[in-house]
């Protein structure tokens, strides 16, 4: 009896908290497109994906705050129009007038990925976002001083109470909702995927373009997601000024020399320049990067030794094929841009 | 709104549950001893004072500490049966913290044959995202562009260093494969010593001989390399010299 009614008291005294959190909390779910694999694992396992999460990371990703002069924002060399990459620049711009290293990777299907950055470095979507805060020539930032002036703003203290239970702002809350930001952008509505679900059909050379892709490209650029997250290298000089080699910065293993991640190839036509630097403007460069620009070397990827053997017409096929990947609801969709 | 009837049943479930939890702590709460762990970071017996002090390595290398923290992770004590770990163990030993460098936790009393930590964070909370407190990304013991802690970092200045200012640094990280930097500690108490009666406080003074680093296993000159910041073989050399740095100086009964 004694049990019972303390527990009528106890919920007496809770009753307007649960109320409150079930309001305030509104959990989403990620949706895996028909015929795509499930993820290699669940990155939102320990950051359940909600609503108020999702806000609060689009709000973060959109905030000059974030660096040290308040000019980047994640948003700034990561632009929707070019999938989340940065558009026409072989190198994007940092702090200070610098120049990044890499050419920026765009922004989708990262609950597909195993690992992030183009030497794979990054382990966990939750702490990929301090590496652009953090380094000299992108946000220029530390994070104590994000922190400092994320809770000077009224609106970042309640938006963590209603995505987190308290106003509390420390780094763990900030990644994390970034990451449900980031981590909740799907691009899977292409006129490839209408194509696939029998919604929209190929012209001649689109077809024609895809059976070649599917015969030369598929092998590294799996369906649906265009990568199979591997490391390889496509046979390009080393750039003396970036001395970049790639996947060997990370494993110290001379066998990683040269080898980069696959990208996918979904919204290509917008993310151009390409390739690790943005040394190829234009797929047609890309593709005749493969047809007569392959650099042997000791670690190039066994698949691309030998020439990579179409005539100018196909090339130009599987660029129109490659253009079908573009997905304009992505690149347009409201919940995505600035808040 | 939550279903009034579903939120009942499950507010007596909980009011049930936490009865028999608190019952239960208080059953091991009758017999608890307690214990601190004490880190005194020294270079020839002297304790380190941070930049003003001149030290002399191994190799007669002069050299100031401008910088020392290392993670203490997974601490536990062992008897003959079982192991009695320490909660949420995750410590960010720091030369400019004093209240960094002990800690406390309880365990049963009853004899204990030997204490056990991770010099560096397990391999698991390196690839599990954000996390806070010690493992918080904001103490700049988390790299950026290779996920995962340093799990060790001196830094200071040498007349044998080469680099810029005569700098140093180490940050020796690397949590998998070969160049693996984590190192576990065991004192085996001698028979019949750790007998922790309840209600007392045992405190254990662990020094840690920082001239360890440059020598034991390998030699580590200033001159040879003044900056190792990267997994690799000089991060795991280092890591095999500070793996012996730690002596248990005392217990004391409180």
């Amino acid at each position: 009896m004694f049990i019972v009614s303390s527990a009528f008291l106890l919920e007496a005294g809770k009753r307007s908290t649960v109320d409150f959190y079930v309001n305030a909390i509104t959990p989403l779910k990620l949706e895996i497109p028909a015929g795509w694999p499930e993820p290699p694992s669940n990155i939102f396992t320990n950051n359940p994906l909600t609503e108020e999460g999702f806000q609060l990371g689009r709000k973060l990703f959109y905030d000059g705050r974030l660096s040290k002069d308040g000019n980047f924002a994640c948003a700034s060399c990561h632009q929707q129009f070019a999938a989340f990459s940065t558009y026409d620049h072989d190198l994007s711009h940092g702090f200070h007038d610098q120049f990044t290293t890499r050419n920026a990777l765009p922004l989708f299907n990262l609950a597909w990925k195993k690992t992030y950055h183009w030497d794979g470095g990054v382990n966990h979507i939750e702490v990929q976002a301090l590496s652009p805060m953090t380094a000299p020539n992108e946000m220029a930032e530390n994070i104590d001083s994000v922190l400092l002036k994320l809770r000077k703003e009224f609106a970042y203290a309640r938006m963590f109470k209603s995505a987190f239970g308290s106003t509390m702002i420390n780094s763990q809350r900030m990644l994390k909702a970034i990451a449900q930001f980031v981590g909740s952008m799907v691009s899977a509505n292409s006129k490839y995927d209408k194509v696939k679900r029998g919604e929209d059909s190929f012209n001649r050379a689109e077809a024609h373009g895809y059976e070649l892709f599917k015969a030369h490209c598929a092998n590294c650029h799996k369906e649906p997601l265009f990568t199979d997250e591997s490391y390889r290298n496509n046979g390009l000089a080393l750039n003396d000024y970036l001395k970049d080699y790639g996947r060997m910065r990370i494993t110290g293993d001379p066998a990683d020399s040269l080898k980069f991640i696959v990208p996918s190839l979904r919204n290509v036509s917008v993310t151009f320049p390409y390739m690790h630097d943005g040394r190829l403007y234009s797929l047609y460069k890309v593709v005749d990067h493969y047809r007569t620009g392959i650099v042997q070397s000791a670690t190039l990827d066994s698949s691309l030794r030998k020439p990579f053997n179409i005539t100018d017409a196909e090339r130009d096929e599987l660029v129109y094929f490659l253009h079908t990947l573009k997905d304009t609801a992505f690149l347009n969709n409201k919940r995505f841009s600035q808040p | 709104m939550i279903d009034f009837k579903m939120s009942k049943t499950l507010f007596v479930l909980l009011a049930i549950s936490s009865l028999f939890i608190s019952f239960n702590d208080a059953n091991k709460n009758a017999a608890k001893s307690t214990v601190k762990i004490i880190f005194v970071n020294k270079i020839n017996n002297s304790r380190i004072v941070l930049n003003d002090s001149m030290y002399t390595n191994p190799f007669k290398e002069k050299y100031t500490v401008s910088k020392l923290r290392y993670y203490i992770s997974n601490v536990f004590f062992k008897n003959a049966s079982d192991t009695f770990p320490e909660n949420n163990s995750y410590h960010l030993i720091d030369q400019s913290k004093d209240e960094s460098q002990s800690f406390s936790f309880n365990v049963p009393e009853g004899r204990y044959n030997s204490l056990h930590f991770l010099l560096g964070v397990d391999s698991l909370h390196n690839v599990s995202g954000a996390q806070t407190d010690a493992l918080d990304a904001a103490n700049d013991m988390f790299w950026t562009w290779n996920s995962g802690y340093v799990m060790a970092k001196m830094e200071g200045n040498s007349p044998a260093s080469t680099v810029m200012n005569n700098k140093y640094e180490f940050h020796i990280g690397g949590f998998s494969g070969q160049y693996n930097v984590l190192k576990e500690v065991v004192f085996n108490f001698p028979p019949a010593t750790e007998v922790f009666k309840a209600h007392k406080t045992y405190t254990f003074v662990i020094d840690a001989d920082i001239n360890a680093w440059w020598q034991n296993q390998h030699d580590i000159k200033i001159a040879d390399h003044p900056v190792i910041t990267t997994p690799g073989i000089n991060a795991k050399n280092i890591s095999d010299n500070y793996a012996n740095m730690f002596h248990l100086e005392k217990v004391i009964e409180e």
